[in-house]
C-alpha cells in the first residue's frame, strides 16, 4: 500500500458543469475512503460567464489544507484553464478536450501553454458524450470517467454518487450522466493503456466512515442539532448557504427561517428572539455585519444573547464577494461605539464548524452576550469529509443561568456578581419581568448616567468575558511544541491548516518550531499565548488581511515584533508561503547566531 | 503576429539542431518545436543498451526538458501535427489548435519502414524506433526466452547481440530486404552471417516469410520458405521511410521523402525539410537523394536553420557514402561506420 497526497483540479466556464464535477470527484473519493478537502472558486455573477475552479485534494492521511501546487488538471474550458497552468505541478497530468467543436487559436491554447513533461492526456470529450447520451451537456461526467480511469478510482464510487446527485431529476436524466461517464471511463482504458497511472488502486485508505460537508453545512447541522428556533438572515456570499440549509432542514423540527428585509432587521429579531428565550442565530457577511454592529451594541448592553455568523469576504464594502479573506476580526472585535466586549470565535476547519457553532449557543446563553463565529469564504465553502459530527445533550442544553425562584417580585436582573454572570428571566415569569435597554442602567435595569454606574457595570460586563475565557471558552492550542523553539508560528481560522502543514514540514525538515492554534479570538488567552510565545525566538503570524488584525491584537504579548505574512490575494495562503518564510527566518537567526558568536 | 515566429515540427537530431542554431543566431526570434512523440530528443542508437538495461533512461536524452526553456525555446511535446496550410502559414494539431508561423522547418524524421510483402504482419511486428518502443520490447522480453528478428539495418545487429547478451535465443532472418537501403550482395550476405553467427545468433536464411500465426500472448509460429519456428516476439528491422503522411494534401512535392533543392528548401517560401524526412537534390549528382543517421541529421537540421535565417548553405556532400537503392540515393552516416 503506498500513501498518496494528490490535487485535482476541474476547471471550466460557468455553465459547463465544472463545480458538479469537482463535487462528485469529492463525493467519489470520500466513498472510495480517501480523506478529501475540497474548494471551489466560481465568479461573483449567476452564470453565462467567468471561471469556475474546484480543486480536490486527495489522501491517505489527514487533510490539512490545500496544497500548493495541482498534479491533475480536468480542462473543460482550454483558455480558462490556461490561467491554472502556472500552478500545475512537474509533471502534472492534463486531461483536455482533444476534439472540441471548434478551432482554437495558440493564443487560446490550454495545451500550448503546458511543459514539456506534461502528461497530456487528450479525450474527445464533447464527441464522446454526444455519443453516449445525445447531448455535450455530460461532457463533465465524460471527462470523470477519463480521471477515474487514468488514476485507477473505483468507476463504481463515481456511478453511485452520480446516482445520488442525479437520482432526483428522474431515469433518463441519470441515464444519460452515468453513460457519459461510462463513455470516458471505457475510452481511456481503452486508448491510455499504456499510459495509466492508477495511483488509487493500491493506496492506503482511511478507515473512518466519513462524511462530505462544506463549512456552511456543518453549521447549518450544528445549528440544527443544537435545536435552533429561529434563524433570521438576509441573503449574501459566502453566508447564503447556511440560510438555504436551515430553510430546507430547520422546518422539520419546528423551527423557522425568516428571510428579513436587511442585515439590521435580521440581528434585531435574532435579539428579540433571544430576549423571549428561543435560541436564534443570523449569518451575514462583512458588509452585512457592519449594519449589525449598532444592535449587537444594544444586545452587549442589554446583555441578551445573540449567535452572529460572520462568513468574511474580501473588503471592504461589497469588496470581493467570492474571495476569501479575513479582514473582519477587527470589525467583530471592535466594531460598533463603545466598550462593547463581545465574544469572538473561530474556528478553524469543517470539524470546528460544527463544534464551535453548537457552543456558540451555550456561549451566548451563559454569559449573556451576543457571539461572533467568524469564519471566511474558504473555510465556508471548503468540503472535507469528517467524521459523523454529533453533539451530546449537555452540549446542546439551554445554559442560561436563571434567578432563583425566592427572588420572584426582587429580582435584580443585571446583579453585580462575582463572574459578572447576572441570573436572566424570560419575559413572562412571574416577578421576574424586567426591562433590558441600551441606555446604560442600574443593576435592576434603569437607565442611569453616573460615573460610577457606567464605571461598574462596564467592568461587570467585561468581568463575564473574563469568567468565560477561564470556564469555557476554548484554550489555545500548541502543536510540536518544545520549551525552547527558534521559531513559533500562530494561526486562526481556516489560515491554521497551511499553519500546521507548513511546521510539521519544517519540523521533518530539522527546524525548531511550533504552531499555537487559537480559536477564541476575543477575549484571548493572554496567559497560554504568552507562554508559547515565551518559547519561541520568533513569532510568526500569517492571516489573511493587510493589517495584519491578530498579530495587532495580541502584539503587546510578545516581548518584539511579531513577523507577519498579510495576504489579500482572494485565496488561501498556501502552506508553501509560510513554509518559505519560516526558512528564511530560521536562516536569519542562524546567520544571527554565528555573528554573535563571532563577536 | 507582432514577433517573427519559427515553427520546427518535429524533435530529432534535426528538428533539435535547427532550434538550436536559430536560437544562436537570432536571440529574439519565437521558436516553437512541435513533436508528436511524448518525450524529448533521445539518443536512438541507445536503444538496445536500454532495453536491456546497460542504459538509464535519463541517459537516452539528449537535453533535459529545461533546457528548451533555457534557451527561450517552446517544446511541444505528444502533440501530433494534422495537417499544414502553406497558403495561410498555419499548421493545424491534432488536437484542432491552429499555430500561425513566418517561417516552418519540417524535420519528422522517420518510421519504422514495413516493406510491401510484410506488410500483412505489421501487426504482429515489434519495431524499435521510438522509447516507447523499447518499454514495448522491455514488457515483452520480460515474458518471452526468444526472438526472431528480420531486416537488418544498424539496429538490428546492435538489437541481436543485447539479446544474445540478455540469455535469449536469437533467430535472424536474412535475405534480399536486409540492409536496406544497401542491396543485399553475397559478399554482404557472407559478412554478416559470419558476425552473426560468432556472436550466437541462429541466422536463418530464407526469400520468404510464408506465414506468422499468433498462437497466444507470447508465442508466434513462424513459417519461413526454408524453416518452421515458435519464437515469443518478431522484430521487424527494415530501416525508415521519412514521417510526411500528415503532408499528403498539403501541396508539398514529396517522393521518398520531401522533395527541397540543395539548400534545404521547399516549393513553398520560408519553408524547409531537414533530416530523415527530406529528399534533398544534388547539384554534382543531378539527382536526389535521402539522408539517414544522426550526425546527417544534425547537420541538415543546421543548414535549413541557417538558410531560413537568409543563408545560402549548402547540404553537405559526402559522395563516399552516397548509396543507390531502388532509384533512390541514400547518404548514410551509419553504414560506413558499421
Amino acid at each position: 500500500m503506498s500513501i498518496i497526497d494528490i490535487t485535482v483540479e476541474v476547471c471550466g466556464m460557468a455553465g459547463d458543469g465544472t463545480i458538479a464535477a469537482g463535487g462528485l470527484i469529492n463525493e467519489a473519493m470520500s466513498l472510495a475512503g480517501f480523506s478529501v478537502l475540497g474548494f471551489d472558486s466560481y465568479p461573483a455573477e449567476i452564470r453565462g460567464f467567468g471561471r469556475c475552479v474546484t480543486r480536490s485534494r486527495i489522501g491517505s492521511s489527514d487533510i490539512l489544507a490545500l496544497a500548493d501546487v495541482t498534479h491533475v488538471l480536468v480542462s473543460l474550458d482550454d483558455e480558462q484553464s490556461i490561467s491554472r497552468v502556472p500552478f500545475l505541478s512537474r509533471p502534472a497530468t492534463v486531461i483536455f478536450d482533444n476534439k472540441p467543436p471548434g478551432y482554437i487559436e495558440e493564443a487560446q491554447s490550454l495545451v500550448a501553454k503546458l511543459e514539456p513533461d506534461t502528461h497530456l492526456l487528450g479525450m474527445p470529450l464533447h464527441d464522446l458524450a454526444v455519443a453516449a447520451s445525445g447531448t455535450a451537456r455530460g461532457r463533465n461526467l465524460t471527462a470523470l470517467g477519463g480521471f477515474a480511469a487514468i488514476f485507477g478510482a473505483s468507476p463504481d464510487f463515481f456511478r453511485q454518487v452520480i446516482t445520488k446527485k442525479f437520482k432526483r431529476k428522474g431515469e433518463k436524466v441519470l441515464a444519460s450522466n452515468i453513460m457519459s461517464f461510462d463513455a470516458g471511463y471505457n475510452y481511456a482504458v481503452e486508448q491510455f493503456a499504456d499510459r495509466l497511472q492508477p495511483v488509487f488502486v493500491d493506496a492506503t485508505q482511511t478507515d473512518t466512515e466519513k462524511v462530505m460537508l462544506s463549512g456552511n453545512e456543518a453549521i447549518g447541522k450544528a445549528a440544527l442539532d443544537a435545536r435552533l428556533k429561529l434563524y433570521f438572515g438576509y441573503p449574501i456570499t459566502p453566508a447564503t448557504p447556511i440560510m438555504e440549509y436551515l430553510a430546507k432542514h430547520l422546518p422539520e423540527q419546528g423551527g423557522r427561517v425568516v428571510q428579513m428585509e436587511d442585515e439590521i432587521s435580521s440581528i434585531g429579531a435574532v435579539l428579540g428572539s433571544y430576549y423571549a428565550g428561543a435560541r436564534a442565530m443570523t449569518a451575514t457577511s462583512g458588509p452585512g455585519f457592519a449594519l449589525m454592529t449598532e444592535l449587537i451594541g444594544l444586545g452587549v448592553m442589554a446583555e441578551i444573547p445573540a449567535v452572529i455568523l460572520d462568513a468574511q469576504r474580501g473588503g471592504p464594502s461589497t469588496g470581493l464577494p467570492t474571495k476569501t479573506e479575513q479582514s473582519d476580526l477587527h470589525a467583530a472585535v471592535f466594531g460598533g461605539p463603545g466598550d462593547s466586549g463581545r465574544i469572538v470565535i473561530a474556528p478553524t476547519n469543517v470539524s470546528e464548524c460544527y463544534k464551535y457553532t453548537v457552543k456558540s449557543f451555550q456561549f451566548a446563553e451563559k454569559y449573556q452576550s451576543p457571539v461572533i463565529v467568524l469564519t471566511d469564504f474558504y473555510l465556508d465553502n471548503r468540503v472535507e469529509n469528517v467524521p459523523p459530527p454529533s453533539s451530546t445533550a449537555g452540549e446542546i442544553e439551554d445554559m442560561t443561568i436563571g434567578p432563583h425562584k425566592d427572588v420572584a417580585g426582587s429580582y435584580v436582573r443585571f446583579e453585580d456578581t462575582a463572574s459578572g454572570i447576572s441570573p436572566r428571566s424570560i419575559p413572562g415569569a412571574q416577578g421576574f419581568n424586567y426591562v433590558a435597554t441600551g441606555l446604560e442602567h442600574t443593576k435592576t435595569g434603569s437607565p442611569n448616567y453616573s460615573p460610577e454606574v457606567h464605571m461598574s457595570m462596564t467592568e461587570k460586563r467585561f468581568r463575564k468575558l473574563e469568567t468565560a475565557l477561564q470556564d469555557d471558552l476554548p484554550k489555545p492550542k500548541e502543536f510540536g511544541a518544545s520549551e525552547e523553539m527558534d521559531l513559533g508560528v500562530i494561526g486562526w481560522g481556516s489560515t491554521f491548516g497551511s499553519v500546521l502543514e507548513a511546521v510539521n514540514l519544517a519540523k521533518q525538515k530539522g527546524h525548531r518550531v511550533g504552531a499555537l492554534k487559537i480559536i477564541s479570538i476575543f477575549p484571548y488567552h493572554r496567559k497560554e499565548i504568552k507562554s508559547f510565545m515565551a518559547k519561541c525566538r520568533e513569532i510568526l503570524l500569517p492571516e489573511l488581511n493587510f493589517s495584519g488584525q491578530l498579530a495587532n491584537l495580541i502584539g503587546p504579548l510578545h516581548h518584539g515584533e511579531i513577523i507577519r505574512i498579510n495576504e489579500v490575494t482572494g485565496v488561501p495562503i498556501s502552506p508553501a508561503t509560510i513554509l518559505f518564510k519560516i526558512e528564511e527566518i530560521i536562516a536569519q537567526l542562524a546567520s544571527s547566531r554565528v555573528h554573535d558568536y563571532q563577536n | 503576429m507582432a514577433e517573427r515566429h519559427c515553427v520546427i515540427i518535429g524533435n530529432g537530431p534535426a528538428a533539435n539542431e535547427a532550434a538550436l542554431t536559430l536560437r544562436e543566431k537570432d536571440t529574439d526570434l519565437r521558436i516553437t518545436m512541435i513533436g508528436k512523440e511524448r518525450v524529448g530528443c533521445y539518443r536512438t542508437h541507445l536503444l538496445p543498451n536500454y532495453i536491456i538495461g546497460k542504459t538509464r533512461e535519463e541517459d537516452l536524452y539528449v537535453h533535459p526538458t529545461d533546457f528548451y526553456a533555457d534557451k527561450n525555446i517552446k517544446l511541444r511535446l505528444g502533440q501530433p501535427v494534422k495537417s499544414v496550410d502553406f497558403s495561410k502559414h498555419e499548421i493545424v494539431l491534432d488536437h484542432k489548435e491552429i499555430v500561425k508561423y513566418h517561417g516552418l522547418i519540417i524535420a519528422t524524421g522517420g518510421k519504422p519502414r514495413i516493406p510491401e510483402p510484410f506488410l500483412v504482419f505489421s501487426d504482429i511486428f515489434l519495431t524499435l524506433k521510438t522509447v516507447a518502443d523499447a518499454n514495448a520490447w522491455i514488457k515483452k522480453l520480460k515474458q518471452i526466452d526468444s526472438v526472431l528478428l528480420v531486416g537488418g539495418d544498424l539496429t538490428s545487429f546492435v538489437f541481436a547481440d543485447a539479446l544474445i547478451k540478455m540469455g535469449k535465443t536469437v533467430h535472424f532472418v536474412l535475405n534480399d530486404e536486409s540492409f536496406w537501403p544497401i542491396r543485399c550482395t553475397p559478399e554482404i550476405f557472407n559478412q554478416a552471417t559470419g558476425a552473426l553467427s560468432a556472436a550466437g545468433v541462429q541466422v536463418v536464411p530464407c526469400q520468404r516469410l510464408k506465414r506468422l500465426a499468433v498462437q497466444s500472448e507470447n508465442s508466434v509460429h513462424v513459417e519461413t520458405d526454408s524453416v518452421s519456428l515458435t519464437v515469443g516476439a518478431v522484430g521487424a528491422f527494415f530501416g525508415l521511410r521519412p514521417d510526411v503522411s500528415f503532408l499528403a494534401r498539403s501541396g508539398l512535392t514529396i517522393e521518398a521523402g520531401i522533395i527541397v533543392d540543395e539548400h534545404l528548401k521547399t516549393d513553398f517560401d520560408n519553408v524547409y525539410a531537414a533530416g530523415d524526412c527530406a529528399q534533398v537534390f544534388h547539384p554534382e549528382l543531378k539527382d536526389y537523394w535521402v539522408s539517414i543517421g544522426y550526425s546527417n541529421a544534425k547537420n541538415l537540421g543546421r543548414i535549413a536553420a541557417l538558410n531560413l535565417l537568409g543563408g545560402t548553405f549548402e547540404a553537405e556532400m559526402a559522395p563516399t557514402k552516397i548509396f543507390q537503392m531502388d532509384g533512390i540515393k541514400f547518404n548514410t552516416s551509419w553504414w560506413t561506420e558499421f
